[in-house]
């Protein structure tokens, strides 16, 4: 499903070259909850964007779906990104000048779905994430963790393969944080691909396989039922 | 697929800058329509017909100063010498020149008596030349004979038995039918009759801002008179040459007398119209600085837009907007912004075209102006922000996953 062989990305200034990636090898299988750690300037956040399409890699092959990304230009990336993709962003990244009807409304706009389908899509999404009743509030009159339900009701409402989550309860206190794992997880449970990057070892540990970045290179990996008995115990 | 519905919700939650620059393009259209209107009309005025020969006609000013001067006797052979310069087509005394802001005018009336109404009209004193040597064409009637010709001395009041009118003044005589002038008798100094030989299509009057400056009639006179005018027509492209030449030959000729002001129409024309052109080049230059102001303003409120919103931008991105929705974005709101800017100036424009039409008894505005105003300033507007909206298209999609 996503396939990654020997990526590598460069950044490249005026005097220096920095390997953010270095022959980055990953395979996620459909259904799959994959956590994602490792320390900061690690490159988790480089792999994240690439998996996500949002930045392209210097040298290797990446597969989505079986479609080779690297042949795609910037719009088919974007068309891409659309329609297998969801994200969840640390910061939510909800607009603020839009109501959580129209938040949602966002990306199914840019998939060209006709009214009736997109009401249909952000109705159903806000009830799957427990907002159907708060739909023309602004994002600022929510809490916290109902933002971030907010943007995973907008990840979903495209009917992604994949939903990324880059620290999706970096913003939140722990109990917010363990009520959007649990919605992580039972949307995982319902057949969505989830790959999450956080520094949370706990958190990390509920994905049902985690890996560990280092160097820009897959360091580790590990299965989750060893981790969660640790966690719990 | 369009984001009118998203952007006019997101606009009226972040109204202050969007409404500025809306009223803005609103102040830019309410001005600029008015002065393109000021600048056409004016122009239009630049542009009527004088009736003369413009590019082949000069004259001059025959100031005499000797005492015991035989005027009509020396006339005459002025006119003779100048007439028989090779090059020179006609030549004419006249009283005034057309468009040099100096001349006469007189009333003429259907009716005599003192409360009778009559129409004011420019009148020039020549003879029969004067419709050859000023260039008109005679569309009616005949001209004057030489027998026709009296002369007229300094202070008279009586006037000669014949005119010939402009074909605007036998217009404003007759109604109904202008045709009709030929032949009728109306009355100059309110009793003295006076009969219409002849229509000419064109001839302005000395004035160029009067309201009958399409008004002229030709009286068959030589002045006596010390100082006057010889109007000149030549071949084309000999006045130049022959400028000199004739004001040596007529200097030369008699030493009791100066020329001077040896002019061409065509300075004339220029200098009569300078107000009206240093008018329309500041009316011009309100309007370009208006709408370069408008212009940079839109682009100042995009780029401060954008800036503000880069990881919004860059969150659409990864959503999926490709660079061209992004742009359509940009370009879709400045529409808006524009639309509502328009509509505030359309009302703004004829507004304030009222109070000029009420004020200083301007021509009502044209809808097919303010549709230019309004077409201008959306082009204006998408190619401002035409910039700001490709910068923001440039925005990296990984700039929603960036912190700061």
């Amino acid at each position: 499903m996503l396939e990654m062989n020997n990526i590598n990305k460069i950044f490249q200034t005026a005097d220096i070259q920095t390997h953010a990636l270095r022959d980055f090898c990953l395979h996620v299988n459909e259904g799959e909850f994959v956590s994602v750690t490792g320390p900061s300037g690690s490159g988790k956040t480089t792999f994240l964007n690439i998996a996500g399409l949002l930045e392209t890699y210097s040298s290797g092959e990446f597969l989505l779906d079986g479609k080779d990304v690297g042949k795609l230009n910037d719009n088919g990336r974007s068309r891409l990104r659309n329609e297998k993709i969801g994200f969840i962003f640390q910061g939510f990244n909800l607009i603020p000048d839009l109501n959580l009807y129209d938040n949602v409304d966002v990306p199914l706009r840019y998939r060209g779905f006709n009214s009736k389908e997109r009401k249909r899509r952000i109705e159903e999404n806000l009830e799957r994430v427990g907002l159907a009743t708060r739909m023309k509030h602004l994002p600022s009159q929510l809490s916290g963790g109902q933002q971030q339900r907010v943007a995973i009701a907008r990840a979903l409402a495209t009917s992604p393969r994949f939903l990324l989550a880059d620290e999706p309860t970096g913003n939140l206190d722990s109990e917010m944080a363990q009520g959007v794992m649990a919605l992580l997880e039972e949307i995982n449970q319902q057949g969505t691909t989830i790959i999450m990057v956080t520094h949370d070892a706990q958190l990390a540990a509920r994905a049902k396989r985690t890996i560990q970045v280092k160097d820009g290179q897959v360091n580790e990996q590990q299965s989750a039922p060893i981790l969660n008995k640790q966690a719990i115990a | 697929m369009l984001e009118t519905g998203l952007i006019l919700r997101a606009l009226a939650r972040n109204k202050i800058g969007a409404l500025l620059i809306a009223l803005q393009i609103a102040l830019t259209l309410a001005i600029m329509v008015n002065a393109i209107f000021m600048i056409l009309e004016r122009q239009q005025q630049m542009q009527r017909a004088s009736g003369l020969d413009e590019a082949n006609s000069f004259y001059l000013t025959n100031t005499i100063f000797a005492q015991d001067y035989n005027i009509i006797s020396h006339l005459q052979t002025d006119l003779h010498t100048i007439r028989n310069t090779p090059g020179v087509i006609d030549a004419v005394q006249i009283n005034a020149v057309p468009l040099s802001g100096s001349g006469w005018s007189m009333a003429l009336q259907h009716q005599p008596g003192e409360d009778k109404d009559a129409i004011g009209a420019a009148i020039y004193l020549v003879d029969e030349h004067g419709i050859n040597s000023l260039g008109l064409t005679l569309i009616a009637g005949t001209n004057f004979s030489q027998a026709d010709v009296e002369i007229r001395q300094d202070g008279q009041s009586t006037w000669p038995s014949k005119t010939i009118i402009t074909q605007a003044f036998a217009e404003s005589l007759y109604p109904d039918d202008w045709q009709a002038a030929i032949g009728n008798t109306v009355y100059i100094s309110q009793h003295q009759p006076m009969q219409i030989i002849g229509v000419v299509k064109a001839l302005q009057a000395p004035w160029n801002g009067w309201n009958g400056v399409e008004r002229s009639m030709l009286v068959p006179f030589h002045r006596a008179s010390k100082g006057s005018y010889y109007y000149i027509r030549t071949e084309p492209g000999q006045r130049d040459r022959l400028m000199p030449i004739i004001e040596k030959a007529l200097a030369e000729s008699d030493k009791e007398r100066i020329i001077r002001r040896v002019t061409t129409v065509e300075e004339t024309r220029a200098r009569s119209y300078q107000q009206h052109n240093a008018s329309n080049k500041i009316l011009i230059t309100v309007v370009i600085t208006l709408t370069l102001i408008t212009g940079f303003g839109i682009v100042g409120l995009a780029i401060f837009s954008i800036n503000r919103r880069v990881k919004q931008i860059g969150t659409r991105r990864a959503l999926g907007a490709t660079k061209g929705q992004i742009m359509r974005y940009f370009m879709l709101e400045n529409f808006l912004i524009s639309s509502i800017g328009v509509t505030l100036g359309c009302i703004g424009a004829i507004a304030l075209n009222i109070w000029l039409v009420n004020t200083f008894n301007f021509a009502p505005i044209g809808v097919e102006l303010i549709a230019f105003g309004v077409i201008a300033l959306f082009i204006v507007g998408q190619l401002a922000v035409l910039y700001p909206a490709r910068k923001a298209a440039l925005i990296p999609p990984a700039s929603a996953t960036r912190t700061v």
